[in-house]
């Protein structure tokens, strides 16, 4: 029986899936993901976390005890930086160690450092760590690494191309009757549907067509990133900010919501900033969600709809003001 | 005659509200909610009854407010919409041309900023009482005085005094304090609408641009007090239409008219008002999630669920609840 890798569905999972799975199907290994969000899950989860965590953390370790009597490895890794110089959230690097200690009879974790802050780092170099765990061919670890990367690259260009992650793209319809929205998150967030309350499905559902930052190419979102008064060395803020940036600047884009999650430091100045910098005096309409762990259905769809219910109202506007 | 009918089913209040084909109001009525959705929509529309000439016939219904989808289900409304866009449509056909409108209710507030008759912005606070009808509430029954005396004794204040309202909490010991130094109650109610009025602005109104005209709606718009610290927060002149504690409905009215032009409407006649309706609900324990679901029936039949983030049981009934 091959071995398991199991690999929660939870924080940059949403990123590099498509690079993890093939890397250690290449190489021979199994990989398990763990199940969708559930409340289950999530309850799971803020049980065994401290209170300061932000909930993305304390749903993956939500994903972590989901898996943790199914797979002979956890994969985990610690993730220092994404980018030369510039850093992710901190709750990353610490995430491995913080389910050491909070979780009991844990299968072995790999959490072998991904850091390309410093010049010349490579993520070959965290492939290999990990690889080493299972073959001792450094041959067969660089073809998977190749693999792997060929696999993150293609990813990356069907999301540019309006295929959004999984399950996402099947859903709702694609008559978008014109109308698109900016939805700007964490992709652990956007891209979970329990904690986002389907809120891609929902906008979709009523004929919406939605843009995230996994939209626009990586160049895109750093050059328009590069117009804030002062660098921002998250990479993900970065990312978000600089998409917000691009959007509120797209003439066919006709909202923007920002979802923020509760209890992220990082979130709570992308937010102002996004409303401050990134709106440029432009008036395009602008809808700040939070989501916490007992936000109620019932307000979030409330402020979709009037949301939406004024988007429609500004473009008939437009509309008829265009044919006067 | 012809009367279109708006319902308003808030947490604190529920309203109901009769317009001709013209659009004036026939007739409305503000009732408590007291966490008995079912029986006030019932009682309401027993009174509406009564209050209408013989003969009137109902031509189209629409619900709003958190309570919108019972309500709707309830009456077989033609339009459910959420409370932004009623109360939006409603304060624009009241006062043509309005840019911003406060509201303060008993629970919640808003602001919704209009552009060229369009909502262009708008934020809603559901979670602080600092910022709601509620605080004065409270403060008015410490000082024994009728929410009705309140106003005309705020507006005999010379010299308003200054009270810490950031947090109900502490407006109430500032408030108790300020009593103990001798000051007279006018100023010190004067004080409280100061501070609400500062609390709503750095909550609700933060960073939004206020333009006349300006409408102040709401059942705190009772209160002259309130309108008087508004005017001078704001340094504008602030209106309070004739029917602001019922906006709402009004709004909900005014969409049912048009969403029912030349068809049939749904309404289910006044004779609901005595069917057996009751609501219940219930854990699904068909995956983690554990849906609470919501169950409405009539006389012992399930008429609509919603709750169920699956659809399981709501499209069971196939009445799919979705935003439009
Ligand atoms: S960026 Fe925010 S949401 Fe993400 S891990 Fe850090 S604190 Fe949590
Ligand atoms: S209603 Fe659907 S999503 Fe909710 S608990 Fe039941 S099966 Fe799960």
């Amino acid at each position: 029986m091959s071995i398991k890798v199991g690999i929660p569905r939870a924080l940059l999972y949403y990123y590099y899936h498509p690079q993890w799975v093939t890397f250690f199907r290449r190489l021979g290994v199994e990989t398990l993901i763990s199940q969708k969000t559930t409340r289950g899950l999530l309850d799971k989860g803020l049980k065994s976390t401290v209170d300061e965590a932000c909930l993305p953390v304390k749903l993956a370790v939500g994903h972590v005890l989901d898996l943790r009597d199914r797979v002979d490895y956890l994969f985990l890794p610690r993730i220092v930086s994404t980018a030369r110089k510039e850093y992710i959230c901190p709750k990353f690097l610490g995430f491995p160690d913080m389910v050491r200690h909070t979780i009991n009879n844990l299968p072995p974790i790999i959490d072998c450092n991904f850091n390309l802050y410093h010049k010349g780092s490579s993520s070959a170099d965290f492939y290999f760590q990990v690889g080493k765990f299972f073959t001792r061919n450094p041959a067969k670890i660089i073809m998977a690494y190749n693999a792997s990367k060929a696999a993150l690259d293609k990813h990356n260009l069907d999301m540019q191309s309006d295929c959004l992650p999984q399950e996402h793209a099947a859903e709702g319809s694609a008559d978008s009757n014109g109308i698109n929205i900016a939805v700007i998150g964490h992709p652990y967030v956007i891209y979970d549907n329990y904690i986002s309350m389907n809120m891609i499905k929902r906008l979709r559902d009523s004929g919406a067509r939605v843009l995230t930052a996994d939209h626009l190419p990586e160049s895109v979102v750093r050059e328009e990133a590069y117009r804030l008064p002062k660098k921002l060395f998250w990479t993900i803020n970065q990312r978000m900010v600089g998409a917000a940036y691009h959007y509120f600047s797209r003439e066919d884009v006709h909202g923007i919501i920002h979802v923020a999650s509760f209890g992220c430091g990082p979130d709570s100045f992308t937010g102002e900033l996004t409303e401050r910098c990134a709106r440029n005096g432009s008036n395009k309409p602008m809808l700040s969600l939070t989501v916490d762990e007992h936000t109620g259905e019932a307000g979030m769809v409330t402020r979709l709809e009037a949301f939406l219910d004024m988007v429609r109202w500004r473009r008939n506007m437009a509309d008829a003001a265009a044919t006067l | 005659m012809y009367v279109y009918l708006g319902i308003d089913v808030g947490s604190v209040s529920t309203n109901l509200v009769a317009t001709g084909e013209d659009g004036t109001i026939k007739h409305s009525i503000y009732m408590r909610t007291s966490g008995k959705p079912i029986e006030v929509v019932q009682k309401g529309l027993k009174l509406m009854q009564k209050s209408l000439p013989i003969g009137t016939k109902v031509a189209g219904v629409g619900t709003t407010g958190s309570g919108r989808h019972l309500a709707g289900v309830m009456t077989g409304a033609d339009v459910i919409k959420n409370e932004i866009t009623t109360h939006a449509i409603a304060a624009s056909n009241v006062v043509p041309g309005v840019q911003t409108i406060l509201e303060i209710g008993g629970q919640d507030s808003k602001i919704i900023i209009l552009r060229n008759g369009v909502v262009s912005d708008f934020a809603m606070n559901t979670v602080c009482a600092a910022g709601t009808g509620s605080f004065l509430d409270q403060q008015a029954s410490r000082l024994n005085l009728s929410i009705e005396e309140f106003g005309p004794l705020a507006l005999q204040s010379n010299v308003p005094v200054q009270i810490a309202g950031r947090c109900a909490v502490f407006a109430e010991s500032d408030m108790i304090h300020k009593q103990q130094m001798g000051y007279n109650i006018p100023d010190i109610l004067a004080g409280l609408c100061a501070a609400l009025v500062r609390n709503y602005m750095n909550n609700v109104g933060k960073s939004k641009e206020i333009l006349p005209p300006v409408v102040f709606q709401g059942g705190v718009a009772a209160n002259a007090g309130m309108k008087w610290a508004f005017e001078k927060a704001l340094e504008v002149e602030v209106i309070v239409p004739p029917y602001f504690n019922v906006m709402g409905a009004l709004g909900a009215a005014m969409l049912a008219r048009e969403s029912t032009n030349r068809r049939k409407t749904g309404f289910r006649g006044f004779q609901v008002a005595d069917s057996d309706f009751c609501s219940g609900g219930f854990a699904c324990d068909g995956c983690p999630n554990i849906c609470e679901v919501v169950e409405i029936q009539e006389g012992g039949r399930v008429i609509a669920r919603w709750g169920d983030r699956c659809g399981r049981w709501s499209n069971a009934l196939a009445k799919e609840e979705k935003i439009s």
